[in-house]
C-alpha cells in the first residue's frame, strides 16, 4: 500500500504527526512507495530515511518562527524560505538518502514551460535528491523570483499541478485540509461543498479557509503543535478503523484487505484478538511521542511566554511595526535583491565557466576567467556569506566567553535547542537566596524544587497553572527602576528576534518569578549595553546558574542517604536519579572544558551510588 | 421524442443578455452526448404533474428496462447533478429491473418554479412532487436510492409514503445528521466575514456570476468529478463539466428550495435523525457511504441504533468519496442489485436478514437468485455481467 502527503506549506507539520503514528504503529504500510509534492516531499523523504522527527519539527518551528518574526511575515523579502529549506535539509538528509529514496520516494513537480505533472523518483546522488525537493517546494513570488533548476529544466512547486499524487488504487492520500482524503481532519462547520485543486479535495468550510490561509503564513506555534497532533490522531482514527494496527496474530488482516480491498475485508478480522485489542487500546490512548512535543512546548513558551512577545502581542506594538515598515522595507528590499542579485550572478558565472570550461578545455581561459572573478567581485561574492560570517563571529565570541566563564558552559550544554546564542537571564521579583535558605530548612520542598528546575528545559507543563498570573509579574517588572533602561535596550535589541525561551515559576510568597532568556550577543558585540550592565548580566549568570548544581548537589547527597531507610522517597529517587542521569551527561561533556573536574568526578560517584539503591528499594 | 422546451418567466434585462450562456437546448444536447454511451436503450419524457408547485410542472424522466415485471427502481440525484450523472449505474441495474432516473423538480431539464422559503414547506413541496410524479408513472411499489440531497428527500418520501417504498437505498444522504453546537471557533475574524456574507448566497452562485467561465471553473475546481467518468466518456471528458454547468447555469430553482432546508453551510434544518422514528420499521434500508467522504459518517451509528429492530444495512465502499455511485461504481451497482433482490426475495426483511449476521445464508441466497436471473434474461451483456457476479460473491 502507498502513501501520499499533500503539499501544504507550513501545515505540513500535519504530516509529521501522520508519519509518527505509522511509524509507532503501522510501520509495515511504510514499506511500500511514498509519493509527496511540496513540504509532503520532504516529510516523505525524512520519512523514509528514518529521520528523527523530533529534528524534523523543530526544523519547520524554526522556519516557521523566523517567517513570523518579520512584520510582512514570510513575504519580506530577506526571509529566503528556500534557502532555510536548503539549510536544514543539508543538515539532516543522511549521506546515503539518494540510495535510501530511490525508486520509493515519488516527487511531485511542476514543469515551468508547459505546466505539466513530472514525478519523479530515481536520484543519482544525494544533491540531486535535495534539488528535486527543494524544486518541488518553490513557490513563486514567495519563494523566489526564478525556478530553481532540476536535470537543467526549471520547476515550481508540484501543487500546482498535482497536489497529492496518487500512484496507484490502494495509495493512503494524507491531507491537512478536510476534504476526501484517507486521512485527513473532519470538520463539523459544513456539510456542503467541496472544491478539488490540483488532485487535493478540500471541503470549504470555515476551519479549511483559515486552514488555507497557513500555507504561506505560518500560524503560532500553539496552532501547529494542534496541527501535529491532529495529524496524529486522524492516522490513529484511520488505521482503527481499517483494522491496520500491527500486532503479530493480525497481520494477516492487512493482507486480505490489500487482496480484496473492497468488500469483505472486515470480515477476517478477528475482534477477540487480545493482542489486537491492547495495541490498539495503548495506541488510543498514546500521545504524541516525547520528543516530538517537548519541541513544541519550548517554541510555544518561546513565543508566548516572553515578556518581550506580550509586548509585542500588543496592538499598539503592532501599529508601531506596521508603521515603522516604510522604513524598513527599503532598506530590507536593497539588501535581498543586492544579494539575490549577486547570488543569482554568481549562480550564471560559475554556469559559464563551467560550459566554457567544458567546451574549451583549455586551461590559460579558465585562469583568465577566475582571474576575472577574483579581481573584480570579491566583495561581491562575500556579501551573501556576510550573515554567516557574523553567525561564526558569534560563535567564536561564545568560545572566548566559554573559556573566561566555564560555569556558563554548563548552560551551554544544557539547553541544545539555544546552542546558537549567548544567555543572558535576568531576574526579576523576590531574591534567589531566600528561596535556597528556605530549601535547605524544608528537605521535600527542596526536592520538589529541584525537580522542577531539571523539568523547565523539557516539560513546561506543570506551569501553565501559574502562568494565569501574567498580570502580576509586569507590576513587578514596572516597579523596578533599575531594570528599565536595560530593558529598551533589550527592546531595541530583540526587535526581531524572538525570546529564546522563558518560564514563570511561583515562589513562596506567591509572586511569580519571570525568567526571560533571549539573544544580547549582537548587542553586547554592538556596545548597546554598557560594560556594568554586562557585568551585571554575567552576575546574574552566575546567581542563577550556581543555583540548579548547588541544589543538585545536596540533593543528591540527602537524597541517596535518606533512600536506604525509606521506601516512601521512592518516587522522589526515581525522578532524581533521571536527574542525576542528566547531570552525569553533561559532567562527561564538560570535563574536557571544565577546570572544576574533580566536582564533576566526585558528583559522578555519587550518582553511581544512588543508582543501585534506588534499584534496591524498587526490589523491595 | 416530444421537445418541450421549459418556458420561464425572465425579466426582460436576463431575456435580452444571456451572460450565462446557458439554454435548455445546449443541457439538452450535453445530456445525450453522455447518455449514448448507454449500452441499454433508455426512453426520456417529460411527466407532467400538473401544478404542484408552479402552474404546470414537468419533470423529466428517463428510464429503461421498463417491460420487466420486476419492482423498478428510482434514481434521485443529488444537489447540482441530474440523470445523466448515473451514465455509469444504469446499464447495469437496468439489466435486472426497470429504472427510472427523474431531474428533481427544480434541477437539470424540469421545470423550476419558486419554492417556498419555508424549510419545511420547500422540502414538502419537493416530496410533493415526486409523490405525483409517481401517481403519473402508476408506480404501485418501488425501490428508492437517493444520493446526497436525493438521499434526504428519499427518506423524507419514505416517512410519507411509506406504503410506496419497496426498498430504501441511500447513498452518502445528506442532511442526517445534527448540527453539533459549535464551540466558541477559533476562526479569526476576516474567516467570520466571509461566512457571514456567503450564508445568504444560493450554494452554487459563483458558477452563474462566472457566466460564460462557469464551465472552466467547474473544470477547475472539480476535475476529480471529471475524471470519475472518464472511462466511459473516454476521449470526451469535456462534456461532464458543460453538463454540470448546463444543469447549475439556469434559474437556480431548486438550489433555493435546497438553500432554504438548509442552514449553517449545508446543515439540515431538520435532520433526519430527529425524526426518524417517524420512518416505518417496515422498510428496510441500505445505506452505502464512502470511506473518504465529508459526509458526517458518526450518524450512521446513531441510525443503526434506531432502527435496531428493522433491517439497515449501513456499508462503507473503501476509497470511494462522497460520489459512492461513481467512485466505486461497480461495488456500488453490486450492492444495489444484492438489496434489491434481497427484498424481491424476502417480502419483508427483518434484522435478522442483515447480510453480516448470517452472511453464509444471503450469499447463497443471492447467487441462487442470480441463477435464476440468468436463466430468465437473455441479452449477452447481462449474462456478462451475473457470471462476473455470481463469480465475485
Amino acid at each position: 500500500m502507498n502513501l501520499s502527503f499533500a503539499g501544504c506549506g507550513f501545515l505540513g507539520i500535519y504530516h509529521v504527526g501522520v508519519a509518527v503514528c505509522f511509524k509507532k504503529y503501522a510501520p509495515h504500510l511504510l514499506l511500500d512507495k511514498i509519493s509527496g509534492a511540496s513540504f509532503g516531499a520532504i516529510a516523505a523523504c525524512c520519512l523514509l530515511c528514518d529521520l528523527p522527527l523530533g529534528e524534523f519539527t523543530s526544523n519547520i518551528l524554526r522556519v516557521a518562527r523566523e517567517a513570523r518574526q518579520r512584520t510582512l511575515g514570510p513575504f519580506s523579502p530577506s526571509f529566503n524560505v528556500q534557502e532555510l529549506l536548503l539549510e536544514s535539509l543539508q543538515e539532516h538528509v543522511p549521506n546515503d538518502a539518494h540510495i535510501r529514496v530511490s525508486g520509493k520516494l515519488h516527487i511531485s513537480l511542476t514543469r515551468v514551460y508547459d505546466g505539466k505533472n513530472i514525478i519523479v523518483s530515481q536520484f543519482s546522488s544525494r544533491e540531486d535528491l535535495l534539488q528535486a525537493l527543494l524544486a518541488s517546494a518553490f513557490v513563486p513570488v514567495f519563494s523566489g523570483i526564478l525556478p530553481p533548476r532540476y536535470h537543467g529544466i526549471r520547476y515550481i512547486d508540484g501543487g500546482f499541478s498535482d497536489n497529492l499524487p496518487t500512484l496507484d488504487e490502494n495509495t493512503i492520500t494524507v491531507s491537512p485540509f478536510c476534504g476526501e482524503s484517507d486521512i485527513c481532519p473532519r470538520d463539523v462547520s459544513s456539510q456542503l461543498f467541496h472544491v478539488n485543486l490540483s488532485n487535493t479535495s478540500i471541503e470549504l468550510s470555515r476551519q479549511n479557509i483559515y486552514r488555507f490561509a497557513r500555507i504561506l503564513f505560518p500560524p503560532n506555534p500553539e496552532m501547529l503543535s494542534n496541527i501535529c497532533k491532529q495529524g496524529f490522531d486522524d492516522a490513529l482514527r484511520f488505521l482503527h478503523r481499517n483494522n491496520l494496527l500491527n500486532c503479530t496474530r493480525c497481520l494477516a488482516v492487512q493482507s486480505t484487505f490489500v487482496v480484496s480491498e473492497t468488500l469483505d475485508d472486515n470480515m477476517d478480522y478477528d475482534p477477540e484478538c487480545l493482542e489486537c485489542k491492547m495495541h490498539r487500546q495503548e495506541a488510543l490512548v498514546s500521545n504524541l511521542p516525547e520528543t516530538v512535543m517537548t519541541i513544541f512546548q519550548d517554541a510555544i513558551d518561546s513565543a508566548n511566554k516572553g515578556i518581550i512577545n506580550w509586548l509585542f502581542k500588543h496592538r499598539s506594538v503592532k501599529l508601531l511595526s506596521l508603521l515603522s515598515l516604510p522604513c524598513i522595507l527599503p532598506a530590507d528590499v536593497m539588501y535581498a535583491t543586492f544579494t539575490n542579485l549577486i547570488g543569482n550572478k554568481i549562480e550564471s558565472y560559475t554556469l559559464e565557466y563551467n560550459i566554457i570550461g567544458n567546451i574549451l578545455h583549455t586551461s590559460p581561459q579558465m585562469i583568465s576567467c577566475g582571474r576575472h572573478n577574483m579581481t573584480s567581485s570579491w566583495f561581491i561574492l562575500n556579501v551573501p556569506k556576510l550573515r554567516r560570517n557574523l553567525l561564526e563571529l558569534r560563535t567564536f565570541f561564545l568560545d572566548q566567553l566559554r573559556m573566561l566563564f566555564p560555569k556558563i558552559n554548563i548552560y551551554y550544554q544544557q539547553m541544545p535547542q539555544t546552542i546558537k546564542c549567548e544567555l543572558d537571564i535576568t531576574e526579576y521579583g523576590s531574591n534567589i537566596y531566600d528561596m535556597e535558605e528556605a530549601a535547605k530548612t524544608d528537605n521535600l520542598y527542596k526536592n520538589k524544587k529541584n525537580l522542577n528546575l531539571t523539568l523547565q528545559y523539557n516539560k513546561l507543563q506543570p506551569w501553565k497553572e501559574h502562568s494565569s498570573n501574567t498580570s502580576n509579574c509586569v507590576i513587578n517588572m514596572s516597579n523596578l527602576s533599575t531594570v528599565d533602561d536595560t530593558f529598551e535596550n533589550i527592546l531595541q535589541v530583540t526587535s526581531d528576534q524572538e525570546a529564546v525561551m522563558a518560564y514563570y515559576y511561583m515562589d513562596d510568597n506567591n509572586k511569580v518569578q519571570v525568567t526571560e532568556i533571549f539573544d544580547v550577543t549582537d548587542s553586547e558585540s554592538h556596545a548597546m549595553l554598557s560594560l556594568d550592565e554586562i557585568e551585571n548580566n554575567t552576575k546574574l549568570q552566575f546567581d542563577e546558574w550556581d543555583e540548579p548544581t548547588w541544589l543538585s548537589q545536596h540533593t543528591l547527597n540527602d537524597a541517596v542517604t535518606e533512600s536506604l531507610y525509606t521506601d516512601a522517597n521512592q518516587q522522589n529517587l526515581e525522578n532524581l536519579s533521571e536527574m542525576s542521569l542528566e547531570d552525569d551527561i553533561l559532567g562527561v561533556l564538560n570535563i574536557s572544558s571544565d577546570p572544576e573536574s574533580e566536582w564533576e568526578i566526585s558528583r559522578n560517584i555519587q550518582t553511581r551510588v544512588s543508582t543501585p539503591s534506588n534499584f534496591q528499594s524498587e526490589v523491595n | 421524442m416530444a421537445n418541450h422546451e421549459i418556458v420561464r418567466s425572465k425579466s426582460w434585462f436576463w431575456e435580452w443578455f444571456n451572460w450565462s450562456g446557458s439554454s435548455s437546448t445546449m443541457l439538452r444536447a450535453a445530456e445525450k452526448k453522455i447518455l449514448s454511451c448507454l449500452r441499454t436503450a433508455y426512453r426520456g419524457w417529460y411527466v407532467d404533474i400538473g401544478p404542484v408547485v408552479g402552474t404546470s410542472d414537468k419533470i423529466w424522466t428517463i428510464s429503461l428496462n421498463e417491460e420487466s415485471p420486476k419492482t423498478p427502481i428510482v434514481l434521485l440525484h443529488g444537489l447540482g447533478a441530474g440523470v445523466a450523472l448515473w451514465c455509469l449505474n444504469l446499464d447495469a441495474l437496468a439489466s435486472y429491473r426497470p429504472v427510472y432516473a427523474i431531474d428533481i423538480l427544480g434541477f437539470g431539464r424540469s421545470s423550476r418554479p419558486a419554492f417556498s422559503n419555508e424549510a419545511q414547506e420547500a422540502e414538502s413541496q419537493l416530496v410533493r412532487s415526486i409523490e405525483e410524479w409517481r401517481r403519473e408513472m402508476q408506480l404501485e411499489k418501488f425501490v428508492l436510492l437517493g444520493h446526497s440531497m436525493g438521499g434526504f428527500l428519499a427518506a423524507s418520501y419514505s416517512m410519507q409514503y411509506p406504503e410506496r417504498i419497496k426498498h430504501l437505498i441511500l447513498a452518502d444522504p445528506w442532511g442526517f445528521p445534527e448540527r453539533p453546537v459549535e464551540r466558541i471557533s477559533r476562526a479569526p475574524m476576516w474567516v467570520k466575514v466571509i461566512a457571514y456574507i456567503m450564508e445568504p448566497l444560493n450554494p452554487l452562485w459563483p458558477v452563474r456570476v462566472a457566466g460564460p467561465f462557469g464551465q472552466w471553473l467547474i473544470e477547475k475546481t472539480r476535475p476529480d468529478i471529471v475524471k470519475k467518468f472518464s472511462p466511459v466518456l473516454k476521449d470526451d471528458t469535456a462534456v461532464i463539466s458543460q453538463y454540470l454547468h448546463q444543469c447549475n447555469a439556469q434559474t437556480p430553482s431548486g438550489e433555493s428550495a435546497f438553500h432554504a432546508m438548509m442552514q449553517h453551510f449545508g446543515w439540515a434544518k431538520n435532520p433526519i435523525v430527529r425524526r426518524m422514528d417517524k420512518l416505518s420499521p417496515e422498510i428496510p434500508i441500505t445505506l452505502l457511504y464512502g470511506s473518504r467522504s465529508w459526509v458526517d459518517n458518526s450518524s450512521w451509528e446513531t441510525l443503526k441504533q434506531a432502527r435496531s429492530s428493522s433491517y439497515i444495512n449501513v456499508q462503507a465502499i473503501t476509497g470511494a468519496g462522497h460520489h459512492v455511485y461513481a467512485d466505486k461504481s461497480e461495488i456500488f451497482n453490486k450492492y444495489v442489485l444484492e438489496a434489491c433482490n434481497l427484498s424481491d426475495s424476502i417480502p419483508h426483511l427483518t434484522v435478522s436478514d442483515i447480510r453480516s449476521n448470517i452472511k453464509t445464508i444471503n450469499e447463497q441466497q443471492i447467487s441462487l437468485i442470480l441463477a435464476n436471473e440468468e436463466v430468465e434474461s437473455k441479452a449477452v451483456q447481462e449474462q456478462e455481467l451475473n457470471t462476473s457476479q455470481t463469480r465475485s460473491s
